[in-house]
């Protein structure tokens, strides 16, 4: 059951010099070479009328991920086209102490380790527009 | 204009109806569709003998209000134990072990928004990757 993930950035950035990476990860259990075997499968929210802070992905509602630090893996994009408006995108510690990661624009997606090893450790979401924004999200987990 | 284009193409196959997932996003400045301007990348090691670090890359400060960045980082360490502890500011965002990237949005906009690594666990050294996407911050007189 193999999960994997490659990403490819290219850039002209710096015009003489071209810049490109590639990477490539299988997500594995944390410190071993085991497969991650669950996931919340691919999501998809909506939001209209609504500016505020809200959760996106909640630990609790997640049972099997809090059962301590492990290789999850959780996968964000903004589905609209509209490099004016974005998601903030914000994550939660213990202490629910709130940090924001910063802001996904029309198409941007992210992709990053979590550690969910608390009930507190949601991921939140805030529109920056009351019009109709779509997000898709999925969690990887042990 | 300059283009930097970030694509991701994610599969799996632990549902019967595998999922795979492809995303391709071309990253622009806050909010207007002009390209990122600024591009910082390079290769690091650190070990677990050197506590939580500051990352040396892209420190954030009030002159990063409001503007896009984007971060991708990767373990090069090749010990599956071995991992990379990724923090903002004091927040775990989670471990990055042996082989594993990220990619984010990075919200450089304060003095508590930098990124803080640490090697994980005794005895271990990872070296990592990284490349910084962002726009200009905002510039202030010479004093």
């Amino acid at each position: 059951m193999a999960t994997t993930a490659s990403i490819s950035i290219s850039s002209d950035i710096t015009e003489n010099v071209p810049f490109s990476v590639n990477a490539s990860m299988t997500m594995y259990q944390a410190g071993t070479t085991l497969d991650l075997e669950e996931t919340t499968g691919l999501a998809q929210r909506t939001f209209s009328g609504n500016t505020t802070q809200v959760v996106l992905i909640d630990v609790s509602a997640n049972p099997a991920i809090t059962a301590g630090a492990g290789g999850h893996k959780v996968y964000i994009r903004n589905t609209g086209t509209d490099k004016t408006k974005g998601f903030k995108i914000f994550l939660a510690d213990a202490t629910d102490d709130v940090e924001e990661i910063g802001t996904l624009y029309g198409q941007d997606w992210m992709l990053m380790p979590w550690l969910a090893s608390d009930a507190n450790e949601d991921i939140m979401v805030q529109p920056s527009s009351a019009e109709k924004m779509t997000i898709e999200y999925a969690v990887f987990h042990q | 204009m300059a283009t930097t284009t970030a694509t991701l193409t994610l599969s799996s196959d632990m549902l019967s109806s595998p999922i795979s997932i492809s995303a391709s996003s071309t990253l622009m400045k806050a909010g207007i569709t002009e390209g990122l301007e600024l591009i910082e990348m390079g290769r690091g090691t650190i070990s677990e003998a050197d506590a939580s670090k500051t990352a040396e890359f892209g420190l954030g400060t009030a002159l990063g209000v409001d503007k896009a960045a984007k971060l991708f980082l990767v373990n090069k360490a090749t010990d599956p134990t071995y991992y990379i502890d990724v923090d903002i500011h004091d927040t775990n965002i989670g471990r990055l072990y042996a082989g594993d990237w990220m990619f984010i949005p990075w919200g450089i906009n304060d003095v508590a928004s930098e990124i803080v690594i640490e090697a994980e666990p005794a005895g271990a050294t990872c070296p990592y990757e990284f490349a910084l996407f962002q726009e200009p911050q905002t510039l202030v007189d010479h004093s």
